[in-house]
C-alpha cells in the first residue's frame, strides 16, 4: 500500500509538473495512420519537423495513430477522445469514416479546442465540424489524377488493384481511377484481391500478372501502395507487357522513384504528406501561442504527379523520408 | 493470512500482478500519470469490445477448444446490421437480430464441425474465418454495392448499445461487466462451469461421468461467435456506419487477453475473473502506451514482451498452486499435470 | 502412418496401400482442384503463364511450410514466421541498401536473425510448459516492433530500397525464362533436404516420435530438447530465406509485410493431411497440399470467377480438405484395426 502511495504522489508531481508548462504553450494531438504505414510515416515525419519548433516554444506534439486499419473509423475517433482526454490544446485528425468520428470532432470543438482537419475530409468537413481549417489532398481525386494522366497518355483499359478491400480510402482511390480513365474515354475497372494476399509482395504480382494475361485488352494498372506498385512492374515484367501497360500509383517511395527512372512506371501520384503533417502542426501551433489565422481557406498538398520530368528532384526528398 | 494465501493460489492471481506490473513500468518507464490514466475512457472502452469476445473464448478454451472466427464475426455482425437497417431501412430490431442470429449459426457450424470431427478447432475455426470474410465482403458488394454502409439508429436502441455515458465511455462497458458477472456466476458456481473444467481435463472421462460434452462444446461455440458479433452491433450503433475489415489483429488480442488472464491453453484450467483482468491488463499496455513518451514505433515489442513475462509469471504461479493442492490432497496429481 | 504400413504382395495391394497413405487423399484433392481450374481457366491457365504463375506462389509459402509442417508432426506451431519474413528482408535493405555494405552481409545477417528468432522460440518452448502457439505469438508481436522500431531510426521511414548485385540477383531473385522465379528451384532444394531429414535419416523418427508422445521420446533417449529448438531455427531460417529472395526479387522492403504467410502457411500443411495434434504427416503431403492452396488462390484469377468470392473459395477448400483428410484417416485407422 505504502508503495502505491508513493507513486500517487510521484504521479500528482508529473501533473502539477505538466500542467505548469501547458499554461504557457501549445500541446499539440495528431492524430494519423499505423506507425508502419510508409505514407503515414512520411506524414508524421513533417508533424515531427513542425513540432521542433512548437517544441523550442514550451509545448509538444504528440502522435497517435491506430495499431492497424481493422476497424479504422472506431479507433480513430477512440483517438481523438483520447486526445482531449489527455488535455490538448490543439487536435489535428483526419476525417476518414465521416459517421464514426463527426461525434467526437464535435466534442472537440464543444471543448473549446483549437482543431485542424487533415488527410481526409476536404473543407466540407472542416466547415461542418467547425474546424479551423483544412490541409490535405482528398483521395477520390488522386484517383482521378492517376486515372486522367494514363488516359492522357493514350490508355484506354485500366485496372485498379484494391489488395484491402472495404478500407474507404482505397475504394475512393479506385473509384475515382474508373472515374478519370472513363473521363478520356476509356475503360476502369478493380481487382480486389483475397485476404491470403494481404501484405505478400509476390501473392500480390502474381495475381495482376494472371489478371493481365487473362485480360489482354488491359493497358493500365493503377495501385494504390507501394507494396503492390512493387509487385505490378514485376508482374507487368512477367508478362511480357514491359511497355504496352502503363502503371501509375499512389505515394511512392525510394523503390518505385527508381522504376520511374528506368520507365517501368509511369507515374506516382504525390499527395506530399509531408506537406499535411508539417502545415498542419504549424497553423495550430501559431494560431494556439499567437492567435495566427490563415486565410486561405483548404490547404491542398496534392494530388501532384511524379513522372520522368521530375523524377530526380523528387528523389532527393524521398532519401531523406520526407517525400 | 488463509485468504491471502487463496488468493495468491486462484488462477486470477498472477493476472492480477500482471496489472500492476504493467502500470508499474508505464508510470515509471513511460512517465505516465496515473490520474490521467485512470480518467481516460479510452482504454476501457477498447477493453469492453475486447472483453466481451475474450471471456467466451477463454471458456472454450478452458474447455480445450479454440475459436479463431470471431476475427471475421465482429465486422459480419456490425455489417449485418447496417445491410438490414440502414441499406434496406427495415427496423432496427431486425438488423439486431439478423446479426446475432448469424453469429448462432456460424456458431452451430463451428462446434458441429468440432464435435463430429476429430480436427482440431484451431483449424475449424480457421476455415469458417476465411470463408465469412469472403462472405461479408461479397455480400456487402453484391447487396450494396459499397463496402461500407451507414446505419441510423433510432433512440431507444442508441440508448441500449451506442450510448456515450459521459461523453466518453461507451456504453459496451456495462455490457462487458454484466456478462461478466453473469458468466462468472455461470461458470463458477454452476454445475455448467464443472462441465467445462470437466471437459478441458479430459474430455473421454467427462463423457463417462455423464456430461453432455458434445451439447456443451456447440453451445459455446455459438455463445462465442454470437458474443462477438454482438460487439459489431454494438460498433455499427455507436458509429452510425459499418466496414468491410480484415479482423486478423484482433484474434491475436483476444487469444493474448485470455492467456495473460491466467487460462491454460491446453484446457482444465482458467477463470472469469482472471479473464477480466488480462483484457485490462492487455488494453492498458494497448492504450497506455499514448500516454507515455515511449515512440509508438515500439509498441509491438512493448505487448510482446508483456505476453511472454505474463505467461511466464502465470506459469510459475500455476505450478504453485498445483503444488499447493498437490500437498493438500495427493503428491501424485501435481506431477500428472505437470 | 509410415510407409512400411505397405503390406508386400501383389499390385492391388500396392495399389490399396498407397490409396491409405496420408498424401493420397491430398493427391486426389490436388489432382481434381487443378482440373477444375484447367476447365474454367482454359489454355492460359494450362500453359507455362498459368504453371509460372501458381508455382512462383507456391514456392514462397512452401519454403516456409516444410518447416512449419515438421513443427506441427512434432506436435508444435510457429506464428512468429510472419514477422521474421519482413524483418529478414529489412535486414538486408537496411545493411545492403541504406549502408550500401556488400549484398552478401545482408543476406549472412537477415538468416542468422532467422536463426536468432527461432532459436529463442525453441529455447522458450522447450523450457517452460507455455503452448507454442502462445510463445511465437509473444515473439511475433516482439519481433514486429523491433522490425519497426529499428527501421524507422535507422532509415527514417518504413520501407528501404535496395540494388542488388548481380549474383545475388541470379541466385535468388532471376526469372527462368522470363516468368518461373529462381524460388522454385531452392523450394525443390528444401522439399529433397527435408524429404531427407523426415523420411529417411534417423532424425525424422525422432520428430514423429516427438508428436506422439514427448515424455516416452524423451525416455527413449532421443534429445526431445535439441530436436525442438532445431526444428524451430529451420522455420526461422526459411521464413528468412523468403524475406531475403522477396528482397532481392523486389527490391525493396517494407515493414508492413508477411502477415498473410502465417495462416497461408499453417493452411497449406493441414490441406496436406498433417494432424495439428502431432505425429502424422508427409513431405509430399505439404508440397501436394502447398500446390493445391496456390492454384486456388492464383485459378481464381484466370478462372473469370468473381475476385471478391475469393476468400469464401479458399475457407471452402480448407474446410473440405480438412473434413475430407478427417474421414480418409479414419478409414485407414478404421482398416488397420481391422487386420490387426
Amino acid at each position: 500500500m505504502k508503495v502505491e502511495n508513493t507513486w500517487k504522489k510521484a504521479g500528482l508531481a508529473a501533473v502539477l509538473a505538466l500542467s505548469s508548462t501547458a499554461l504557457l504553450a501549445a500541446d499539440i494531438f495528431v492524430i494519423g495512420g499505423k506507425p508502419d504505414d510508409p505514407f503515414w510515416s512520411i506524414v508524421k515525419r513533417g508533424a515531427e519537423d513542425a513540432g521542433l519548433v512548437v517544441e523550442a516554444q514550451g509545448g509538444s506534439v504528440t502522435w497517435l495513430g491506430p495499431q492497424n486499419y481493422d476497424n479504422l473509423g472506431v479507433d480513430a475517433a477512440e483517438l481523438i477522445r483520447q486526445a482531449i482526454d489527455q488535455g490538448a490544446d490543439g487536435i489535428v485528425g483526419p476525417n476518414w469514416v465521416p459517421e464514426a468520428m463527426d461525434p467526437a470532432f464535435q466534442a472537440v470543438v464543444d471543448a473549446g479546442i483549437p482543431l485542424i482537419i487533415y488527410n481526409a475530409g476536404g473543407i466540407e468537413a472542416a466547415d461542418r465540424l467547425g474546424a479551423l481549417n483544412y490541409v490535405g489532398a482528398v483521395d477520390y481525386l488522386a484517383g482521378v489524377a492517376g486515372g486522367e494522366y494514363v488516359g492522357k497518355a493514350g490508355k484506354s483499359n485500366g485496372v485498379c488493384i484494391n489488395s484491402l478491400p472495404g478500407a474507404a480510402n482505397i475504394e475512393d482511390y479506385c473509384n475515382g481511377f474508373v472515374e478519370g480513365i472513363e473521363s478520356t474515354g476509356g475503360k476502369g475497372s478493380v481487382l480486389p484481391l483475397p485476404a491470403t494476399a494481404q501484405g505478400n509482395v509476390t501473392a500480390v504480382s502474381q495475381a495482376v500478372r494472371a489478371h493481365l494475361l487473362k485480360n489482354p485488352e488491359i493497358d493500365a494498372v493503377f495501385t494504390t501502395a507501394n507494396l503492390d506498385a512493387v509487385g505490378s512492374v514485376q508482374a507487368i515484367a512477367q508478362s511480357g507487357k514491359a511497355g504496352s501497360v502503363a502503371l501509375c500509383g499512389i505515394n511512392f517511395d525510394e523503390a518505385i522513384l527508381t522504376s520511374i527512372a528506368n520507365g517501368s512506371q509511369a507515374c506516382a501520384i504525390d499527395q506530399q504528406g509531408y506537406q499535411q503533417g508539417f502545415y498542419a502542426v504549424s497553423i495550430l501551433n501559431g494560431h494556439i501561442n499567437y492567435g495566427l489565422n490563415i486565410p486561405t481557406r483548404e490547404i491542398l498538398t496534392g494530388p501532384g504527379i511524379v513522372d520522368s520530368s521530375n523524377v530526380e528532384a523528387t528523389m532527393a526528398g524521398a532519401k531523406e523520408g520526407s517525400r | 493470512m488463509i485468504n491471502i494465501r487463496v488468493l495468491l493460489h486462484s488462477p486470477a492471481a498472477a493476472s492480477i500482478l500482471s496489472l500492476i506490473g504493467t502500470l508499474v513500468f508505464y508510470v515509471v518507464f513511460g512517465g505516465v500519470e496515473l490520474g490521467q490514466l485512470v480518467g481516460a475512457a479510452s482504454w476501457l472502452n477498447f477493453a469492453a469490445n475486447l472483453g466481451i469476445v475474450a471471456i467466451p473464448v477463454g471458456l472454450l478454451m478452458i474447455a480445450g477448444e479454440l475459436d479463431i472466427s470471431i476475427g471475421a464475426m465482429i465486422p459480419a455482425g456490425a455489417m449485418a446490421t447496417a445491410i438490414i437497417s440502414g441499406y434496406y431501412e427495415l427496423p432496427i430490431i431486425f438488423g439486431i437480430l439478423g446479426a446475432l442470429s448469424i453469429g448462432v449459426i456460424v456458431g452451430f457450424i463451428n462446434g458441429m464441425l468440432a464435435i463430429r470431427t476429430t480436427v482440431p478447432s484451431l483449424i475449424i475455426t480457421l476455415g469458417t474465418l476465411v470463408v465469412m470474410q469472403g462472405v461479408v465482403l461479397s455480400a456487402s458488394k453484391l447487396l450494396t454495392g459499397e463496402a461500407s454502409v451507414a446505419l441510423l439508429a433510432p433512440d431507444w436502441a442508441k440508448f441500449l448499445f451506442g450510448q456515450l455515458i459521459g461523453a466518453s465511455h461507451q456504453v459496451i462497458i456495462i455490457w462487458w461487466v454484466a456478462i461478466t458477472v453473469v458468466l462468472a456466476f455461470v461458470v463458477h458456481l454452476t454445475r455448467f462451469g464443472n462441465w467445462i473444467f470437466a471437459m478441458g481435463g479430459d474430455r473421454e472421462s467427462a463423457r463417462n461421468t455423464g456430461i453432455p460434452v458434445d451439447r456443451m462444446t456447440i453451445y459455446l461455440f455459438i455463445l462465442s461467435a454470437t458474443s462477438a458479433s454482438f460487439v459489431g452491433v454494438c460498433q455499427a450503433i455507436l458509429f452510425n456506419s459499418a466496414q468491410v475489415s480484415g479482423g486478423m489483429n484482433i484474434i491475436f488480442n483476444v487469444i493474448v487477453s485470455v492467456v495473460v488472464g491466467g487460462v491454460l491453453l491446453t484446457g482444465g484450467f482458467g477463470s472469469v475473473i482472471g479473464i477480466f483482468m488480462g483484457t485490462l491488463t492487455f488494453a492498458i499496455v494497448n492504450q497506455g502506451i499514448y500516454f507515455t513518451q515511449i515512440d509508438r514505433n515500439w509498441s509491438s515489442l512493448i505487448v510482446g514482451v508483456m505476453l511472454l513475462l505474463a505467461v511466464l509469471m502465470n506459469e510459475s504461479f500455476r505450478k504453485m498452486a498445483l503444488n499447493y493442492v498437490g500437498l493438500k490432497r495427493t503428491k501424485t496429481k501435481a506431477v500428472e499435470n505437470e | 502412418m509410415s510407409t512400411d504400413s505397405i503390406a508386400s504382395g501383389g499390385i492391388a495391394a500396392r495399389i490399396a496401400g498407397f490409396v491409405r497413405r496420408p498424401e493420397a487423399g491430398t493427391l486426389a484433392g490436388l489432382i481434381i482442384v487443378y482440373v477444375v481450374f484447367a476447365v474454367l481457366g482454359g489454355g492460359l491457365f494450362i500453359g507455362a503463364p498459368g504453371w509460372s504463375s501458381f508455382l512462383n506462389m507456391a514456392a514462397e509459402v512452401g519454403i516456409i511450410a516444410l518447416p512449419v509442417g515438421l513443427l506441427m508432426i512434432a506436435g508444435e506451431l510457429d506464428i512468429s514466421v510472419g514477422a521474421v519474413l519482413p524483418a529478414a528482408s529489412l535486414t538486408v535493405a537496411i545493411i545492403s541498401g541504406h549502408y550500401d555494405l556488400p549484398v552478401y552481409y545482408g543476406v549472412a545477417a537477415a538468416l542468422a536473425v532467422g536463426l536468432m528468432v527461432g532459436a529463442i522460440n525453441g529455447f522458450l518452448v522447450t523450457r517452460t510448459t507455455i503452448p507454442s502457439l502462445i510463445i511465437t505469438i509473444g515473439t511475433m508481436f516482439g519481433t514486429m516492433g523491433l522490425t519497426l522500431g529499428f527501421t524507422v531510426m535507422i532509415a527514417g521511414s518504413t520501407g528501404v530500397f535496395m540494388t542488388p548485385d548481380d549474383i545475388s540477383r541470379a541466385l535468388l531473385g532471376q526469372f527462368v525464362g522470363g516468368m518461373f522465379r529462381v524460388t522454385i528451384f531452392w523450394w525443390v532444394a528444401f522439399v529433397v533436404g527435408t524429404f531427407y531429414l523426415l523420411h529417411i535419416s534417423r532424425w525424422g523418427n525422432w520428430v514423429f516420435a516427438l508428436g506422439g508422445d514427448r515424455e516416452s521420446a524423451r525416455n527413449a533417449g532421443i534429445p526431445t530438447r535439441r530436436l525442438t529448438i532445431g526444428l524451430y531455427m529451420y522455420s526461422g531460417f526459411a521464413a528468412a530465406f523468403v524475406g531475403v529472395s522477396q528482397v532481392i526479387t523486389f527490391q525493396s522492403a517494407q515493414v508492413a509485410a508477411g502477415q498473410s504467410f502465417i495462416f497461408n502457411s499453417i493452411m497449406c500443411v493441414v490441406i496436406g493431411g498433417v494432424l495439428l495434434t502431432g505425429g502424422a504427416g508427409t513431405v509430399f503431403g505439404i508440397v501436394f497440399g502447398t500446390l493445391t492452396f496456390a492454384i486456388v488462390n492464383q485459378g481464381i484469377f484466370f478462372s473469370g470467377i468473381d475476385p471478391n468470392f475469393g476468400s469464401i473459395i479458399i475457407g471452402t477448400l480448407l474446410l473440405a480438405a480438412v473434413l475430407s483428410n478427417d474421414s480418409f484417416r479414419q478409414m485407414a485407422l478404421s482398416y488397420a484395426s481391422k487386420k490387426s
